[in-house]
């Protein structure tokens, strides 16, 4: 037995040896290479095409979700298509600065870069000014799901294709709300109440809210009917007709969020300069805020609201029909002056094929656009989910209407934080009505 | 204790040994962490150099930008000076990729044109910052129409030495980008251009990998790389207001990095980023490695170093503790062997001794009275006395020599023993009629107890029980005093097969008992428990150890327990085969036989020695018998051919004699062909007493065997019985 251990110790000392010696050659190994041209080859020239999208602004060691799953479909393209993708952003610093749809807006019609990621007021807006290319005729395109198209058509062009369907919603911290013993809100009402209880608990402001998304509110109301009222496609039609006004729509939102501001549950001035999530994420995640509004991606990325420290769920908006999810699209768009304009469709049918949305959706956790492509969401995000699945919800943004809905409300719901009166901000829903009718 | 020691002081001298050999790799350590230090401080430095050198290229590369742009600017200016309508020059001005805007604002008014269509005022743009480049004012960074950052130099448009208007030029970053690097270091380098003042990065990288630092301003780029320290940013914040330039380490994403502020066109704008140190010391890294790769490889080496010195050491002092412990099993065995050696001499020394005296002592008994004989051979009563302390002399010295021979045999492996059948009874009489004689000399009360014996007749040697029994027994007598008292017990133990009686035999004593020194030896050869020289208790010191011998040799145990002064138990424990057929009395066919008379007999003697057939003829004289003696058995064989038949009533024949042995003249006599040869009684006479030595003779046709020296009356009753038996025939 000891011998048989002996010559084994011998072995590995042998075997020890032995491995010294390519240690000890690669230790000491050189690699010249005297006949090869050391400048090495310059001649081929690199096929590039420029992305223009935004760039949230960066925590230390934060691992951004959305970002790598975009980044993700962007190597496959790459490796696809032989082509690389150059970045260009842009972030606003703050309120004052251009906001990255001004930006956009400046570059599509300057033709500075290929692709875009839009926004779907951008989209409308570019569109009317014929800036953005047809999308159609990509494999990609026949993938997409009758929502996705509905919002993205003008005109009988596809503008943009999403990587994902952006679903807004409340985010609740349940804990505060079984703390106070308070049920999930579905009307206006019942929301009302618990902002009541939350307000009447100390909790000074109980809704998080930024200058972008506070019209979420709104659309949830105006459009709660009209898109789960069965006579959608009538409706549409009587509002660019001009037969409906988009103002007795808007009317019920507004007032409820004159309601929320007026009893102190919004703080209308800071919402006014925070920028998404910066502004008021901080406090929802200290637990002194029980809502905020986000879209579906926040809940699954650390760099939003992917991590928390109490049970988070996201559902719909309140409304007449209980919580309705918001769905807008960021899509991505070709601009029409795009320098390779072919390699840019080439990269963009790659980004957006089921392939690369099945990475995405996976990556993210979201609803793709691809109806070939389905992928189970983080349980936070069921109670939303749950009403999407039971196809309630309202469209954000809709190119199939005459005026432009998730932008220009944007913008009057910033009127009435800086002060306007509902009738005020109806009056420029009229105006803004009239001149798409005009138009 | 001495190996203790010896251990103690190899241990002592290896811990200096260890603390050498671990001084000399520290040493040998220190001196190569210093040199890697010092190649990784140099390679440091030069790091800084190279990066250093790398910006510097880069800064003059976008100060050489802005001075062409200017310059150009300056050209355009002149031309403009010289065109009649400068404002409708500037209108239809083309934008290029560098010049994006050309604006004019004639002296005096406050609006001016552009070449976009509107009209331009210079408060939507920010000279406060007061540098210039080539003496032409320079605006901060701005976000201008085209969604990109630029910036605006502004010259004044001299026609006749009199400023007619001031240029605008807006240039885009975009067109810088294309003058740097593409890939700075590898492409594991940041590098963004950033607007001092507004401290925002104007010019950023494009790669996707680049996107998880921070793109957005100074903070952001604080923020994504974790540069929290307020003194460090303080640092900075001074280095920028000063234009001056600032590279420092930070880890960056947990990578050493060296991150930099270079100032640009007198700190108008910086180049901003990070490089990670590895992607600059690339070969410092390989150089690194590569020592680390050596001193591994050493240490490796030198662990495997002491692997095979240890196991070599171990196997050697392995083999030198086999080698040392053989020597000392030989040595032990040497020293046993000569113990043994020496103690077997002097044993066999004594035995000399005690033989010589033992051998001596009757001899002298022999010989004296043998010359008193002489002297007083006139006297019959001292003639008697003489005799019989003689004849007693005689019979001591034959035990002697039988007990030597025995002895001799039984450790040569020549004992065989002779079953035969015999009735116990006879033998315990046998040895009663021998022992209670010399136990009443003594006054000694023996006793003897035989119990549980289920069988009389046996199958055994029952020469050698009883020889057994009379070595224990006289033993007995010889070591207990007058008057003392000696115990013969024979006991009938339960049978272990229906084919043997087991029976212990007990002789005790109340003598003079053994010390334990002594038990230990009592059954090994030429041992006794007293020197016959200072002893009177005569022995040859052989009878234990042939009666142990004997026992064994039947396949039973002996052992014994003795204190001194107290007596002595010997107990022996033996198996017989119990014999079916009944056994015939020997005692009685002695007693048949009258031993006393050989009246009239003529017999026939060979014998070569002279003096024993003198004895011969003598003894049958007076018996009243004749013999014809002849010297060997030719002669014999020839005097029995001559002889009438009957002449001789039987044959004494010695068995060592010259010419013809008495076997050979047995067999020749038993061959001739005479009715007498094969009756007539042929004795074997001789000093070959053993039992073989009767067997052999009674296979060469002899009908008796007496052992010399004669005991004169079985000698007779032999006689008288095979006369006897004759007739009968």
């Amino acid at each position: 037995m000891k011998k048989n251990w002996r010559q084994k110790m011998k072995k590995l000392v042998a075997v020890c040896l032995i491995g010294l010696i390519p240690l000890g050659m690669a230790a000491c190994g050189t690699k010249e290479d005297t006949d090869r041209n050391l400048a090495g080859k310059r001649g081929e020239q690199e096929r590039t095409i420029s992305l223009f999208s935004p760039m949230e602004k960066a925590g230390p060691n934060a691992e951004n979700v959305a970002r790598s799953a975009f980044d993700k479909t962007i190597a496959m393209a790459e490796e696809t298509s032989g082509i690389y993708v150059e970045y260009f952003t842009y972030t606003a610093e703050n309120y004052q600065d251009k906001t990255y749809d001004d930006v956009t807006i400046d570059r599509i019609r300057n033709c500075m870069d290929d692709v875009y990621l839009l926004n779907p007021d951008v989209i409308q807006k570019m569109a009317s000014e014929g800036k953005l290319m047809d999308l159609s005729g990509l494999d990609s395109a026949k993938n997409l799901r009758d929502v996705v198209m509905a919002a993205n058509v003008y005109d009988g062009k596809l503008l943009a294709i999403p990587q994902e369907v952006v679903a807004y919603g409340l985010f609740i911290n349940k804990d505060m709300f079984d703390a106070y013993e308070l049920e999930l809100p579905e009307t206006p009402e019942e929301f009302l109440e618990c902002c009541r209880v939350f307000k009447e608990n100390g909790i000074e402001t109980p809704i998080g809210a930024n200058r972008w998304w506070l019209e979420t509110f709104v659309l949830a109301q105006a459009y709660a009917d009209l898109y789960n009222g069965g006579n959608t496609e009538a409706e549409i039609a009587a509002l660019n007709s001009g037969e409906s006004k988009y103002s007795d729509y808007m009317r019920p939102g507004f007032e409820f969020l004159q309601q929320l501001i007026d009893c102190g549950y919004i703080d209308a001035e800071k919402a006014l300069v925070s920028e998404a999530i910066e502004g008021e994420g901080p406090d929802f995640l200290a637990q002194k805020t029980p809502i905020v509004m986000a879209y579906w991606g926040a809940a699954n990325t650390d760099t939003a609201y992917g991590n928390p420290d109490f049970e988070l769920q996201v559902i719909g908006f309140p409304s007449s029909r209980g919580q309705m999810p918001v769905m807008s699209m960021t899509g991505m768009a070709i601009g029409v002056g795009s320098e390779h304009a072919e390699d840019a469709m080439r990269v963009l049918d790659v980004i957006t094929s089921d392939e690369a949305l099945q990475v995405y959706a996976e990556t993210n956790k979201v609803i793709s656009p691809s109806k070939n492509v389905e992928v189970n969401c983080i349980p936070a995000l069921e109670p939303l989910n749950d009403r999407i699945e039971e196809n309630v919800s309202v469209l954000a943004s809709n190119a199939g209407m005459k005026l432009e809905q998730w932008g220009n409300t944007c913008l009057i719901v910033r009127k009435l934080l800086e002060g306007a009166t509902v009738d005020e901000c109806m009056a420029e829903f009229d105006r803004l009505q009239e001149e798409a009718l005009r138009s | 204790m001495n190996k203790v020691w010896t251990n103690r002081s190899e241990k002592e001298k290896g811990i200096p040994l260890f603390f050498s050999v671990i001084l000399v790799f520290c040493i040998l350590g220190a001196f190569i962490g210093s040199v890697s230090w010092k190649t990784s401080a140099e390679m440091s430095e030069s790091a800084v150099q190279n990066l250093t050198e790398s910006l510097d290229l880069i800064k003059c590369t976008l100060e050489a930008i802005l001075k062409n742009e200017a310059e150009f600017q300056k050209l355009i200016a002149q031309e403009i000076a010289g065109v009649e309508n400068p404002l409708e020059y500037v209108q239809e001005y083309k934008k290029n990729q560098t010049m994006v805007k050309m604006s004019l604002i004639l002296t005096g008014d406050t609006e001016g044109v552009s070449n976009t269509g509107e009209t331009f005022s210079e408060d939507e743009l920010d000279f406060s910052l007061g540098k210039t480049v080539e003496g032409m004012a320079i605006s901060q960074s701005y976000l201008n129409y085209m969604g990109t950052w630029a910036y605006t130099m502004k010259c004044p448009v001299i026609r006749d030495g009199r400023e007619i208007a001031v240029l605008y030029i807006e240039y885009v970053y975009d067109s810088i980008d294309n003058s740097l690097p593409n890939g700075f270091y590898n492409q594991k380098a940041m590098l963004y251009i950033m607007d001092a003042k507004s401290e925002r990065f104007v010019l950023k990288p494009k790669g996707m990998g680049e996107r998880s630092a921070g793109h957005l301003n100074l903070e952001d780029f604080y923020r994504a790389n974790d540069i929290q320290d307020e003194n460090l940013r303080q640092e900075v914040s001074a280095c920028l207001a000063e234009g001056e330039d600032i590279l420092f380490y930070h880890d960056v994403q947990g990578k050493n990095a060296l991150n930099y502020m270079w100032a640009v066109n007198d700190g108008v704008s910086y180049l901003v980023g990070y490089v990670p140190v590895e992607a600059i010391q690339k070969e410092g890294k390989t150089v690194n490695q590569n020592i680390y790769i050596v001193v591994f490889t050493t240490l490796l080496a030198f662990v495997l170093c002491c692997i095979l010195y240890y196991f070599s050491n171990r196997q050697q002092e392995k083999l030198r503790r086999e080698r040392e412990e053989e020597r000392e099993v030989y040595s032990r065995q040497l020293a046993e062997a000569l113990q043994a050696a020496q103690i077997a001499s002097s044993s066999k020394t004594t035995f000399l001794s005690n033989m010589s005296h033992d051998i001596r002592t009757p001899m002298n008994a022999v010989l004296g009275f043998t010359a008193l004989l002489a002297k007083d051979a006139e006297n019959p009563d001292k003639v008697r006395e003489y005799t019989k302390k003689i004849l007693a002399s005689g019979q001591y010295l034959l035990s002697l020599i039988n007990d030597i021979l025995d002895i001799s045999k039984i450790e040569s492996g020549k004992v065989v023993l002779n079953f035969e059948k015999f009735i116990l009874n006879d033998l315990l009489s046998s040895v009663e009629a021998i022992i209670r004689p010399m136990a009443e000399a003594k006054h000694q009360n023996f006793f003897i107890e035989i119990s549980g014996i289920a069988h009389e007749y046996f199958v055994g040697d029952e020469m050698r029980v009883h020889q057994i029994l009379i070595n224990l027994l006289s033993n007995a007598v010889k070591y207990t005093p007058e008057g003392g008292n000696i115990w013969f017990r024979v006991i009938g133990l339960s049978q272990r097969s229906a084919q043997y009686e087991h029976i212990l035999i007990e002789v005790e004593d109340n003598g003079f008992g053994m010390t334990p020194e002594y038990l230990e030896t009592i059954f090994d050869a030429f041992t006794r428990a007293e020197n016959s020289t200072t002893n009177k208790v005569q022995g040859t010191g052989l009878g234990m150890a042939i009666t142990r011998n004997i026992v064994e040799l039947m396949g039973g145990t002996i052992n014994v327990s003795s204190e001194v002064n107290k007596g002595t138990l010997f107990r022996v424990d033996l198996e017989f085969r119990i014999s079916e057929d009944r056994v015939e009395s020997r005692s009685e066919e002695l007693t048949d036989i009258d031993s006393s008379n050989l009246e009239g007999l003529h017999f026939l003697a060979a014998e070569d020695n002279e003096i024993n057939a003198e004895i011969l003829e003598e003894i049958l004289k007076i018996e009243g018998a004749d013999c014809v003696v002849v010297e060997n058995g030719k002669l014999a064989v020839e005097r029995f051919m001559n002889a009438a038949e009957g002449e001789f009533d039987a044959i004494l024949m010695d068995v060592q004699m010259p010419v013809m042995n008495g076997y050979d003249a047995t067999r020749a006599i038993r061959a001739l062909a005479r009715e007498d040869a094969k009756t007539i009684p042929i004795i074997a006479m001789t000093a070959n007493a053993f039992l073989e030595d009767e067997k052999e003779a009674l296979e060469a046709g002899m009908s008796v065997h007496v052992a010399k020296p004669l005991d004169i009356e079985l000698f007779k009753k032999v006689i008288r019985q095979c006369v006897k038996e004759r007739k009968v025939l």
